[in-house]
This record gives structure tokens, sequence and C-alpha cells, in this order.
């Protein structure tokens, strides 16, 4: 409960924030639309059209206003498009994409990780550990590209950006999964290397339990914690690489929003996607740990 | 090969992208194929230099270490193209030909135990790709589709302001006129027109002119659209330019009269604003045309599903017939390295002035074309361009104010290592603002690379140079003590034009001028140069400004400098002040176009001389189009409007 109470304040910090920033950075809405185009245009009375007369904090008051009758608008003069239509259609495509990523990051992860920790020392081990090493090393706008040569002009097995078929969910997610699966396999080989030194484990295997069973069902499950905590944490870098992935997929998230918003320094855009951003970190938070309860009876008990 | 400078109505060129080098089939450039062959070679050789040398000078902290890696990703990009690294021109004629086969058969074993290597390193990767099952690709498509940077801010001409807007709103809904390649205003809805007194204009119309919704379009939707335009309450940020417009008239059917307050010859160019049928011309109905626009051009709007995609379809009551295209789909694509790869997919038909030279090399798999056909399945075509970049030097204070300053400067410079190694020829050197090509276009002497006249030039004006000193030259004056010059250069944040201000600092250091170049985000950037606040700045104008030749008097005329009164909005923004200039430029607005001629061939010279810009060159658009786009012709603007022309080739 106390978390939840602490859900506004991290809204209200990040809309203020956002708002102060944007305040900042020189050219505005108006400015930017009209580039070299109309010298001789009233900027000023397209300024007020808009509402860019007032200061930042009058300019967010209007923001959260329009926000809560659900009629929030553009802040790019003259039609100022609606915004949630927008935010509808890109939201989707980006929780899609970063829970496929997540999927990708645990599949190769937690085989990984518990390959490494169960044959510590060994060349598996080295092997695990360095294919996580590169994982982090490689950047997403380098490895998007060449994942896009070899499956898909090489190859020719996928499709080079777009979201048209699932099959354009493939690349990006595994572009955007590898960094995360390659910090959660190190994750998970920690913990289990912490939970096989426990005595229990020990005493199930001198119970005569089989290998796996000893790994997967007791020691594995106990490793989960440390493993979940860190995925939930994640998931706001998740967010911050779709971007970049986004950008290079051609993928129509809030990643791409957010790109158009900055772009034209479409103000209210800005703000509505930093708020979803913000809304869904601590949505996940929220989530992680119910799954916390889920996974572990003491914090049930609690 | 740049000296030659092809006319812009002159025959359309051929690129062809071979072993990482542009190989320019000209029909008129005879080039022989030995010397081509060398330049090529050269030309990578400097073109390698200058990488290492943006490297070492990028090198050093975070900075670099994101240019390098920026670097190292496009080097891999182009490891296709660039794997051989003979230059290989033409395979015109036989023996090149076997070569070039063999050297094929190379590169594809090559290729293969590349991707093998690559393939067992990506072992997971195809588990999990042969895990969603069902790889395989659809090739069996209809239409065209043409990718585009950003997606255009409206698709109505009276308000789109972006240039993916305004080309693709042209396709829609044209005007009364268009440009042809000398820029001349050119009957497009239109049949003809013709000045029946300078101040006022009579248009007579096409027949049987229709909209996509079936109405036909008669002089009173003419009258509408620019009596809603020139309504207060359409808020169109393209109103203004039709203040000097008194009124129309509309006395028949085909028949429209504009009346105008004051003789103002570049009032053609303002009416390629879009016609719109009556019921859409006014305040209520924008949002409407803005949705789903409705006009008289060859294709017709269709659906837009999502931000990133437009679909339209072929007009059949186009006055130009259907266009030959079954469908047209534009998309939005933002990842300029992820746009070549769709056309080398072969998943887009066409992209216009949206890939940069130095990104052409990667085009190579495409242009190679089909073993068994020769045909080329990607194609670059373009015509001498009108975009046109240059320096602008601030002119109000500081060292700049000097023109001996200002003339060292210019004749330190050297841009054609530039326009071989980075644009590959796909840019002319400017001597002035308007191209080669353009109707009002007269020679000027410009500067050539001089550095014993620089530093000359620069010891007068009181800097010293370590280049002075040697050779002796007069000193400051007494009093003041010696200096060097030390100017900061502004340019945006863009690679490519980056890398282009080293080559700049470079040269300026050889003259003895320190320059730190500062490069900004497109925002602060433009924020900086509005408000006067660079001492130089690298820019470009688009070659859609660059039509109508009183473009001259926004930028260079003193009434146009960027100050309160005009809400820094004022194009002339190096405050360039040439009274005489002044007069020229708006006397060349009152009269007819023979004599516009001679007053901007006077003013030209006259910047020429004061150089408030310092003219570098003039870009193409080039055109990249795949093998199922037949017929294109592009334009030096980079318009769309040629796709009405255009042919799908059968599938």
């Amino acid at each position: 409960m106390r978390r939840l109470a602490g859900a506004p304040l991290a809204i209200a910090g990040s809309l203020i924030l956002v708002s102060l920033f944007l305040n900042l950075v020189p050219g505005d809405p108006v400015e930017m639309m009209l580039g070299e185009q109309a010298p001789s245009v009233d900027r000023e009375a397209l300024r007020r059209s808009v509402g860019l007369d007032r200061p930042w904090y009058g300019q967010l008051w209007l923001f959260i206003r329009e926000l809560a009758t659900g009629n929030l608008r553009s802040s790019l003069p003259p039609f100022q498009r609606k915004i949630l239509p927008q935010i509808w259609a890109a939201l989707p495509n980006t929780l899609l994409l970063t829970f496929a990523a997540m999927a990708v990051a645990i599949l190769i992860a937690i085989p990984l990780g518990v390959a490494a920790a169960s044959r510590k020392g060994t060349a598996v081990d080295h092997a695990a550990m360095g294919i996580a090493v590169a994982g982090v090393a490689l950047p997403r706008f380098w490895l998007g590209p060449m994942l896009i040569i070899l499956f898909a002009i090489k190859l020719d097995w996928l499709p080079v950006s777009g979201a048209d078929s699932p099959r354009n969910l493939i690349l990006p997610s595994v572009t955007l999964g590898t960094a995360l699966a390659a910090f959660l396999s190190r994750i998970t080989r920690a913990s289990m290397l912490d939970t096989l030194r426990e005595e229990y484990v020990t005493v199930s295997r001198a119970k005569g339990l089989s290998p796996s069973a000893v790994l997967w069902k007791h020691a594995f499950r106990n490793a989960l914690l440390p493993i979940i905590t860190v995925l939930g944490l994640e998931f706001g870098a998740l967010l911050g690489g779709a971007i970049v992935t986004e950008k290079v997929f051609a993928w129509p998230g809030m990643g791409t929003l957010l790109l158009t918003g900055i772009e034209k320094r479409d103000y209210n855009l800005v703000r509505a996607v930093v708020l979803v951003f913000t809304l869904s970190y601590v949505a996940i938070n929220g989530l992680t740990d119910l799954v916390y309860t889920a996974v572990d009876p003491r914090v049930r008990r609690q | 090969m740049a000296g030659a400078v092809p006319r812009a109505d002159g025959p359309v060129f051929f690129l062809r992208v071979r072993g990482g080098r542009i190989r320019r089939r000209a029909d008129g450039g005879a080039d022989d194929a030995r010397g081509c062959r060398a330049e090529a070679e050269a030309q990578t050789a400097r073109q390698e230099s200058r990488r290492a040398q943006a490297g070492s000078e990028e090198g050093g902290g975070e900075e670099g270490a994101r240019a390098r890696r920026e670097e190292e990703e496009r080097e891999e990009i182009e490891e296709g193209g660039v794997s051989s690294k003979r230059a290989q021109v033409g395979a015109e004629s036989n023996p090149e030909r076997e070569e070039s086969l063999i050297e094929e058969k190379e590169r594809a074993t090559r290729q293969a135990l590349k991707l093998f290597s690559a393939g067992r390193r990506g072992i997971a990767l195809l588990t999990f790709c042969a895990f969603f099952a069902g790889c395989h690709s659809e090739h069996n498509r209809t239409g065209i589709v043409v990718l585009i940077e950003s997606p255009p801010d409206s698709l109505d001409n009276r308000f789109a302001l972006t240039a993916s807007g305004q080309r693709i709103a042209e396709l829609i809904s044209p005007g009364l006129v268009t440009f042809d390649a000398k820029s001349r205003p050119v009957p497009d809805l239109a049949l003809d027109y013709q000045f029946l007194d300078p101040q006022t204009l009579e248009f007579t119309l096409r027949d049987h002119l229709t909209f996509h919704d079936g109405t036909p379009l008669t002089s009173d939707d003419v009258k509408a659209t620019f009596d809603g335009l020139m309504d207060r309450a359409l808020g169109s940020p393209k109103a203004d330019k039709l203040e000097p417009v008194d009124r129309i008239e509309a006395p028949g059917p085909s028949r429209v009269v504009f009346h105008l307050k004051r003789p103002y010859a570049p009032i053609l160019a303002e009416l390629v604003l879009p016609i719109v049928p009556r019921s859409r011309a006014f305040a209520a109905a924008a949002p409407a045309q803005d949705r789903a626009p409705i006009g008289a051009g060859p294709f017709r709007f269709s659906a837009q599903p999502d931000e990133e995609h437009i679909v339209l379809t072929p007009f059949e009551g186009y006055y130009g017939g259907k266009p030959r295209i079954r469908r047209l789909l534009i998309r939005t694509v933002r990842d300029e390295t992820t746009r070549v790869l769709e056309l080398l997919k072969g998943r887009a038909d066409l992209v216009i002035g949206a890939v940069s030279p130095p990104i052409f090399p990667a085009l190579h798999a495409g242009v190679r074309g089909d073993l068994r056909t020769d045909e080329p399945r990607l194609r670059i075509l373009w015509e001498p361009g009108s975009a046109y970049a240059y320096l602008g030097l601030n002119s109000r204070s500081g060292p700049l104010s000097d023109l001996r300053v200002r003339r060292a400067i210019c004749h330190a410079l050297d841009v054609q290592p530039i326009l071989k190694a980075k644009f590959r020829g796909l840019a002319q050197p400017a001597t002035g603002m308007l191209p080669p090509g353009h109707w009002a276009y007269s020679e000027t002497p410009g500067c050539r690379r001089d550095l014993a006249l620089a530093t000359q030039l620069l010891a007068e004006a009181g800097y010293s140079t370590a280049r002075g000193e040697r050779e002796g030259l007069k000193e400051a004056p007494p009093g003041r003590a010696k200096r060097t010059l030390h100017l900061t250069l502004k340019t945006s944040t863009d690679r490519f034009r980056k890398s282009i201000a080293l080559v700049f600092q470079e040269q300026l250091a050889e003259a003895g001028i320190e320059v730190e170049l500062r490069s900004l985000e497109y925002g602060t950037f433009f924020n900086d140069v509005r408000k006067g606040n660079f001492e130089l700045f690298s820019a470009l104008w688009s070659s859609g400004s660059v039509i109508e030749p009183d473009i001259l008097r926004w930028v260079f005329s003193s009434a146009n400098i960027p100050g309160p009164e005009n809400a820094f909005a004022g194009l002339n923004r190096t405050g360039y002040r040439n009274r005489r200039l002044d007069e020229l430029l708006d006397r060349a607005t009152r009269v007819g176009q023979d004599e516009r001629k001679v007053l901007y061939a006077q003013a030209l010279a006259l910047i020429d001389s004061d150089l408030p810009y310092i003219p570098l060159w003039h870009e193409s658009s080039p055109a990249i189009v795949s093998s199922r786009l037949q017929d294109f012709e592009p334009s030096p603007q980079g318009y769309l409007r040629p796709l009405a022309r255009a042919r799908e080739a059968a599938p």
C-alpha cells in the first residue's frame, strides 16, 4: 500500500521535470513547425492559439485539465490533433515489443545462467558468461541493422521493418532483449551459485533426487527472487531501449511517438508519452510485488 | 567531372554503384574508362584518409567513442559493397564482364563463408527463428512503395510546411501552376496564363477538370480556394504570401482573373497553392481536407491507417491520364540505414533525397543487378539539384564584419574535394544562390582557393598567420597586438554535415584561421542562427526554397534582418545591409521576366562581391528507384510528382 502511495508522487515529479526541460530547450512548436517557410506569419497569434504564451506551469496546468477531460490535443497549430488516439494506437505495440523482448531475455538468460552455475568454472560457464558480456556490449543501433542484414537480407527469412505481421516482431524483440538477456544470465548465475551452496540442496542431493530435480525444483525456485527483482527494475531500461529499437525497425510504438514529439517540439505529446512511460513503470513495479508474493510464501505471510 | 555542370534540361544521368564507387554512365559525358577508374581510386584514397582524419579529430571522450562506433556501424553495413577494393567499372565490354563475373563468384563465396561463421555465432537466434517457423518472404506485392523520412505534417498543401507534406500534397491536389526544371512557373491545372497588365493576371483552366469526388473543377472553385486562403479564419501559414492579391474574379467557367494591389511578379510562384473544391475551401471544412484531402491531382487519397502509412490510388479523371501505378503506399521510415535495407530487401521502390551519398556504396548489392538479366534492381537517378549549401557569416559585428576577412575565408576554402569524396559527384559547385539551370541564373566570379591571397587579406585585416610570417607579409598595424583569427562554426548534429565541417576546419587551418566546431541539436542551432548568435554557420536552403528568385530579397534585403519587429523570423540572418541591393531586389518584384533577369544578375554580382554568404554547392535530390518502377524522371527539386507519368512494372 505504501508503494501505491508513492505512485502519484512519481507521476507528478516526472511531469514537472519534463515540463521544465521542455521549457529550457530552445525552439518551440510554432517555430519548429514554420521553419524557414513562412517568414511573415504572425507567430505570437499562433502561440496564443495553443497556449504557448503561458509560463511552463500554466502550460502544464492546461495539459492536466485537457487530460482530465479526455480531450488532450497536440501543441501544434492549427489543427491540434487529438493525442489519446495516437497513444492508444502506439501503446499496445510498445507493450508487445517490451514483453516479447522480456520473453526473449528469459528464454536465453535462464538456461544460460543455470547451465553456467551448475557447471561453475568449466568451459560451459566461461562460454555462457562470454556471451553475456558480448550481449551487454552490443549497442542496439548496431545490433538491429546487423540482424536485419543477416535474417532479412542475406537469409531472406524475415521482414526488415514495420509491423504488418507477427514475423515483424522477431528481430526487434531479439535486438531489444539481448542486452537484458546478458544481464539477466549473470544474475541468474550468481543467484544460483548462492542457493546451490545452501544446506537443503545438499540434503536433497543426499536424499537421492535426480540432479535436474535438485537444480530446477529446489535450487532454481529459490534463486528466482533476485531474478524477478531485476526483471522489474530492467523494465524501465527496456522502455528506454525501445525508443532506439523502434526507430531502427520503424516500429509504430511509443518511442516513435516520443521522437516525433521531440522533433516537432510537440510539448503535449512529449508530456503524454512520458506520463505513460512513468505509469507503466509504476505498474510493473506493483506487478513485481504481486509476483513476489506468488513465488515466495515468506513475503505472503508478512 | 564536376567541372562540366550539366544543364537542368539535359539528359538524366544514370548512376551505377559498383565496388563501392559510382560510375556515371552519362549520355553526354564521355569519360574514358581508365580516367574514371583512376579517379575512383584516388577518390577512395582521399576518402579513407579523410575518414582516418575524422576519427582522430573526433577522438577522445564519449563523443569520439560514439562517433567511432557509428563509423564502424557504417563500415559493417557497407560490408557487402566495399569488400572488393578494386575499382570495378561498368560491365559494358566483354573482358570486363568476365572479370566481373569472376569477382561476383569470389564475393559470393566470401559472403557464404562470412554467413557461415555468423550463423554459428547466432545459433541461439537461428533456433529462435525456427521456433517461430514460417519464415519466408512475400515478393508478390502490387503497387509502389515510397519511403519518406518523417511523417507529413499535413496532406493539405495550404498547411503543409514540411517537404514530405508538400510533395505528397502535390500528388493529391495540384495548383494552377507548377515549376519546370528551370524553376520557371508553368501551367498545371491551368492551360495558360498571361499578365493583361502588370497588375492583372489571367488564367485559362484546362477543359474537363474533375475533382476526386467527381465534381467538375471550375473557376468558381479556384476563386473559392483563394478567397478561403485570404480569409483569416482559415489560418493558413501561407496566406501572407497572397497579401499583394486584391481580389479574384471568375468571369467564365474556365477563366480566372487575379487583380493585384501593385505590380508583383513573384505572385506566380504562390499560385502553386492547391485548388480544392469550393465546399472544402473555407475554415469549417479545413479539418476534413487535412484528414482526407480532395483535389484534382493524379492520385486520390485512399487511407491513412496510422501515422506511418498513407495509401493513394490512381485517379482516372486526372487531366494527364490515369497514372500507371496500381497503388501508392507512402511509408515513414525514420532510420536511414533501415531505408537502405528496405530498398535492398526489395520492399521499397522509391526514395528521394532521403539517403545521403556516403551510404550509396551500401546499395551496391541492389545496384549490381540480377546476374541473369543484368538489370539492376536499384537505380540511382538524378538531375543537377537546386538546394543551396552555404556558409553564413555574421556581418553585423566582430571579425566577420570586415569584408577582407570574409574574402580570406572564401579563398581558404576548396569545395572540390568535398564534392568528390563526400557527395560522389551528386552536388555541383555554387557561385551564388541560384543554380546554373535556373532561369534567372547568371555567372558570378566566386572565389577560388588561393592561400597566399587569403593570408595577405588576413594580414591586411590585422591578423597574423604562421604562413604570413614566413613570407614576411606586413603585420598588424602599429598599436594593435598580433593575433590569430579565431572563429566558431556552428552546424547541426547531422553526422554527414559534421564530417564536412571538419574538412572546412582543416582547410581554414591551412590559411591560419582557427575554427572551433560546435554542432548543436537542430532546434538549438536554428534558434542561435535566428537570433544572430553565431560567427559562422553552415546550412542549406532546401530545393523547395530556391525556386522563385525573390528568395534573394527574403534572404539578403536589409528589410528582412531578424529582429523584434518581425519576431526574429526575417531570413536575412547574417545581418547584411546594402541599400543598392535592396533597391534592385525590390524593383525585380515589379517588372517582367526579361527585366527581372537583368536585375537579378546585378544583384547576384553585388552579393558575390560583398559575401554575406560563402556559396558552397548545389545538392541534388537523388532518387533511388527499384526496377518495379519504370519511366520515373526525377526533377531537380526532388518532387514526387513525376510518379504521375511513371509506370509500375508488371510482376
